[in-house]
């Protein structure tokens, strides 16, 4: 399990958080994600031999937010 | 897109007219000329429930659809997804239903669950504010302690639509972020196939409120009263309710870039509130640099208007539902006089008198006089004198 921290800039409201963090249901290999618009981060703890930054990155994509690893 | 039926045929578009009628009626009640006993048509209450209804209806329903359009769409999911199987069965609906962009124009059936989200919503909030004003009724003790209220409320309004214009990242502290153990309870219940689940979630939607229904909650936690709070909150999300339910029911077809553009309009809506709810607040607190007290000099009254002492050595100041009259007297400096304070018919909040410098507080009877001394004041004082609310105002200069 890693800890890893994104950014995402495009978030503005703190529902845009919640939809983020929706994806530890729906990505596997996600133990938790913690987001927060006010520090227009992400973290996710992972397995990641299971999945890797850019599958992440990829998963925040289809959400309609830009995940960059800070 | 979907293809066009016959509108009238969509239970959702009757619900929605239903939504809207009741909300006509609200509105035709509210401009009614007898109503309550304790909320007065005429009152400043009633003018605050108004502006909530009229909030709610322009610009609360889609910020609030910005926000919660999640968790109706996962009310709505487990019917669409249902709909989809009836519809077309060789599919995998599952996809279909994940997620509110996915969501497709309601169906026939998804009117139950849009109908059980909003009324649990208007329950919820109507309760919500309630309990806010009740709270506040400990805070409101003092038409200062109001005014403090009101200057936060106005502060935690303009904050927010910095917020939403994105004007600086600090502002994103205004936005208030639910705890996660909250938002992670709500995420999974949103999974519910019941028809408990829109219940449920319409009235869990009072934990992720957004940017216009916080400034909408500060406002009920402003009234000091349960009743007022409750029927600002009932009047607010009753206004938002069929903006709510036609944008929904559009969802498909708004696109982000007009969603930009309503967000930027809800933002400068919510400025202006707050900079009224501001004004308003440094007026009860007796600011000479609250808006109507600074902008009062540039259209001072000619000296009819500011009338010398009567003959009994009185000032007299008419107390009527549209404010004081004059709004500007003059007094001599150093000497002690009487105030008159004349009411007739009068029903409106100016009734609530406040000199907050000589935190003088007094409800005046509805038609009647009311007299008030004046100590001596040194030349060049400004008394201001305003109604608890901080909407009217005027002021005695000493000279």
């Amino acid at each position: 399990m890693i800890k890893q921290t994104f950014r995402v800039a495009d978030m503005s409201c703190s529902n845009c958080a919640m939809k983020l963090e929706s994806l530890e249901d729906s990505l596997d290999g996600v133990k938790e994600i913690n987001a927060s618009y006010h520090k227009l981060s992400m973290t996710v703890e992972y397995d990641e031999t299971r999945l890797t930054a850019a599958q992440i990155v990829e998963a925040v994509k289809r959400k309609g937010y830009t995940a960059v690893p800070a | 897109m979907t293809k066009q039926q016959n509108p009238f045929s969509d239970p959702v578009v009757l619900v929605t007219l239903g939504v809207v009628l009741v909300a006509v009626a609200f509105a035709l009640l509210i401009f009614q000329p007898s109503g309550a006993q304790t909320i007065a048509p005429a009152s400043g209450a009633w003018a605050q429930i108004v502006v909530a209804f009229v909030t709610g209806l322009t610009t609360g329903g889609l910020s609030c659809l910005a926000v919660q359009g999640g968790l109706l769409a996962s009310s709505l999911a487990h019917q669409i997804e249902q709909d989809f199987l009836a519809h077309a069965p060789k599919t995998h609906p599952k996809k279909h239903a994940k997620k509110i962009e996915s969501v497709p124009a309601p169906h026939a059936n998804s009117a139950l669950p849009i109908f059980l989200f909003l009324v649990a919503k208007v329950a919820a909030y109507t309760l919500l504010g309630a309990l806010l004003g009740w709270l506040g009724s400990f805070l409101s003790l003092s038409p200062m302690t109001r005014a403090f209220l009101m200057i936060a409320i106005g502060i935690f309004m303009i904050g927010n639509a910095l917020r939403m214009f994105n004007v600086h990242p600090i502002f994103r502290y205004f936005s208030i972020e639910p705890p996660k153990f909250i938002t992670r309870y709500i995420r999974r219940t949103a999974k519910g196939a019941d028809t408990f689940t829109p219940l449920f979630l319409g009235a869990l939607t009072v934990f992720i409120p957004c940017g216009v229904t916080q400034a909408m909650m500060a406002t009920a936690l402003g009234t000091g009263s349960a009743l007022m709070g409750a029927a600002l909150m009932l009047a607010f999300t009753l206004g938002t309710s069929p903006v709510f339910f036609a944008l929904a029911w559009l969802t498909t077809t708004l696109g982000a870039k007009l969603e930009k553009f309503f967000m930027r309009f809800v933002a400068a809506v919510v400025l202006i509130f707050g900079f009224v709810t501001l004004d308003s607040g440094l007026n009860l607190i007796g600011s000479p640099l609250s808006l109507q007290n600074l902008t009062r000099a540039w259209f001072a009254p000619s000296s009819a208007s500011a009338p010398a002492l009567d003959a009994d050595g009185s000032l007299t100041v008419n107390v009527q539902n549209q404010g004081y009259f004059p709004r500007t007297l003059r007094a001599a400096a150093d000497t002690a006089f009487t105030l008159d304070l004349v009411t007739n018919e009068t029903y409106s909040c100016a009734r609530d008198f406040v000199i907050p410098s000589l935190n003088f507080y007094q409800l005046l009877p509805a038609s009647g006089t009311v007299q008030v001394n004046i100590p001596p004041q040194p030349a060049g004082t400004k008394l201001f004198f305003t109604c608890s609310m901080g909407m009217y105002t005027g002021q005695i200069v000493f000279e």
